[in-house]
């Protein structure tokens, strides 16, 4: 199941939408959530409005994607954490490399 | 036409029964004394009376207001037949209750233009006193019921008492019914979620709408929801439901357990303070959105604002009739005037805010419903005693064997079984977090053998990915046992995962840089949970919770 996306009126904004989980089992819709047709992307949203729990793999998910993007998007930001989530990007320290709303 | 004619002389009842005949009067009744007009007008509800004044047992002037009476509120229109001239008699027939007087003898065109006349202004009357029954049967109707939507809202609009107490707010609707809202619910992970609205106009067209989103509102509380999917769904129902010109102006808060993280959906309410103790205004949260009720659902925006607070720190909220309240000298209220009330004297409480913003308005009518809301930050530990926690012990052992583990995920099972369980939900998140850190630790670690190291690299990453699909496709040997004991006397839930691999060398758990893609599980394991042992050189992990 792929995971749903949306590019903005201006083709420079991608936010990719999580479901209940982010865990390892995620690897390739993720991969391919920002992977594909992102041309003239400049700033990448992953929206946890929905993710109830993350692991340790999601966080690498997210820095690999912040590595392989980093020539051409600008920002990398995260939003709509639920507190569970929140407290766990906070542990790692993910707000030095993240936006995090 | 009932016509009711009363004089003593037969002659005369006879005269003018035929003239009346003649003019198209046929219901016409008779009576030779003022009791038996009496008696019959009783029986037959005359629409006129003609009446003699001079009689033997009771006289006109006698019987007219007895007339009067029986005819109760409904204008009965009489008039006098009189021989006498004398004004003094004349005037006399009108202030007994007479409506007017015809002499005799009579002429008839005259007597049957005032009985048009009459005949008028009480069909006048009887319209008027029919609407007027109309009237006070609605009005009773209405007022029915109100009284039976007052009492549902009071049963829908409950406030959950497990948690209102962490709360200090005032709600003073303009009417009887509250076109703003404001609704408390514990969430099953041990916060506070609170929704502060107002729907357009008062009273109860404007209340009917909290009916459904109260609902909603509860049972989203009660499964955890996201503030974001919260206001969305939200929006869905009400879109449907209300009409295009009503709206629903509202705050959905969610207090995380710690008691100072906030996560707030905002859309078309004024602004929300967070107020420092010295006063200072440590945030502002402004409307981000439109109100609900407005937007279709792809053009509506779920962006939720997160902050963190410290003890202490109030969050402070109010309905946009709190700051357009007008005095006797239409003076607006205002934000700045309310704001300065609060930094201030941070410490007020909103009844004293309630008693200034009533001292303002003075005289003046209050026109809008009114919404105070006051959370001060604090530990939000006594709200996880308030749910029943699991009095049972219990086991469940999982033991994947290679096969099993080729097809099936273990994780999300547990985390159901386990988070179903009394008490526990407080806990699945970073249960689910840590079951999926030590499992995929073991799989991938024990039993495959992977290096996470491959993972430093963008490729490596999913090259990774691959292997771990090929090594995990070729497995033959290994299994990995999953066992979660929970103990209710001291609350606590116990965590092995063990694996029939070799292990591995604990005390060189790697240092992570923060730019590494991996080596972050054990941390965060440490971080979520307690007593992160392992044994077995490296194993076996055991973890526990307490609930």
């Amino acid at each position: 199941m792929s995971l749903e996306k949306e590019l903005s009126a201006d083709g420079k904004t991608l936010t990719i939408f999580m479901d209940e989980k982010f865990d390892f089992g995620k690897v390739q819709d993720f991969r391919m959530a920002y992977g594909s047709d992102s041309g003239e992307v400049t700033s990448i949203n992953i929206d946890l409005s929905k993710t109830e729990y993350m692991d340790s793999s999601a966080l690498g998910m997210l820095l690999n994607m912040q590595k392989s993007m980093s020539s051409t998007v600008s920002s990398f930001s995260i939003c709509n954490c639920r507190p569970q989530v929140a407290k766990i990007l906070k542990i790692s320290r993910f707000d030095k490399k993240f936006d995090i709303s | 036409m009932r016509i009711l004619i009363v004089d003593d002389e037969s002659l005369n009842r006879f005269l003018l029964s035929h003239m009346l005949e003649e003019a198209g009067y046929n219901d016409c009744y008779e009576a030779e004394s003022g009791h038996e007009a009496l008696r019959l007008a009783e029986r037959i509800k005359p629409d006129l009376v003609l009446l003699d004044v001079v009689m033997d047992d009771m006289d006109g002037f006698e019987v007219a207001p007895k007339l009067k009476q029986l005819a109760g509120d409904i204008y009965l229109p009489i008039i006098f037949i009189t021989a006498l001239d004398d004004q003094e008699s004349l005037a006399r027939c009108l202030e007994v209750g007479g409506d007017d007087f015809a002499s005799k003898p009579f002429d008839k065109m005259i007597l049957t233009a005032k009985i048009r006349a009459h005949a008028r202004t009480r069909l006048l009357s009887k319209k008027a006193s029919e609407q007027n029954q109309e009237l006070v049967y609605y009005r009773n109707a209405v007022e029915r019921e109100h009284a039976i939507v007052e009492h549902i809202f009071k049963n829908a609009l409950t406030i959950s008492q497990s948690v209102s107490h962490f709360f200090d707010y005032r709600l003073a609707p303009a009417s009887s019914f509250n076109g703003d809202l404001f609704l408390i619910e514990p969430s099953p992970t041990g916060g506070i979620y609170f929704l502060m609205g107002d729907f357009t106009g008062h009273g109860l067209a404007s209340a009917i709408g909290a009916l459904p989103v109260t609902r909603a509102f509860q049972a989203m509380s009660e499964k955890g929801i996201s503030v974001s999917e919260m206001a969305s769904t939200i929006n869905n129902t009400l879109l449907k439901l209300l009409p295009g010109d009503m709206f629903f102006a509202s705050v959905i808060v969610e207090i995380g357990n710690s008691g100072t993280q906030f996560n707030i959906w905002h859309g078309g309410m004024p602004d929300m303070l967070l107020v420092a103790p010295d006063g200072q205004i440590r945030k502002r949260f402004e409307s981000m959105h439109m109100a609900l009720g407005i937007l279709e659902a792809d053009e509506f925006e779920d962006d939720v604002e997160h902050f963190e607070g410290e003890f202490g720190d109030r969050l402070v909220g109010y309905s946009d009739g709190v700051v357009e309240l007008t005095n006797a000298q239409e003076k607006m209220l205002g934000e700045e005037a309310l704001v300065k009330w609060i930094t201030s004297q941070p410490d007020i409480n909103v009844q004293a805010l309630e008693q200034k913003i009533d001292k303002f308005r003075g005289t003046a009518e209050q026109l809008d419903d009114i919404t105070l809301v006051s959370y001060t930050c604090q530990s939000l530990d006594s709200l996880k005693s308030n749910h029943a926690v699991c009095l049972v012990p219990f086991d469940i052992t999982v033991d994947l064997d290679a096969e099993l583990l080729k097809t099936i995920d273990p994780i999300h099972e547990l985390i159901i079984m386990v988070s179903s369980q009394n008490g526990m939900q407080g806990i699945r998140s970073d249960f689910s977090t840590v079951l999926s850190e030590l499992y995929n630790n073991a799989l991938d670690h024990g039993l495959l053998q992977l290096d996470s190291a491959m993972k430093k690299s963008t490729d490596g990453f999913f090259e990774y990915f691959e292997a771990r699909l090929e090594k995990l496709a070729q497995l033959h040997d290994g299994n990995i046992s999953i066992h979660v004991s929970y103990e209710p006397d001291s609350k606590t839930l116990e965590l092995t995962v063990s694996d029939s691999g070799p292990g591995f060398d604990v005390a060189n758990l790697c240092k992570t840089k923060e730019t590494d893609s991996f080596g972050r599980g054990i941390l965060l394991v440490k971080e979520l949970c307690q007593n992160v042992t392992y044994t077995d050189g490296g194993s076996t992990a055991k973890v526990s919770f307490t609930i």
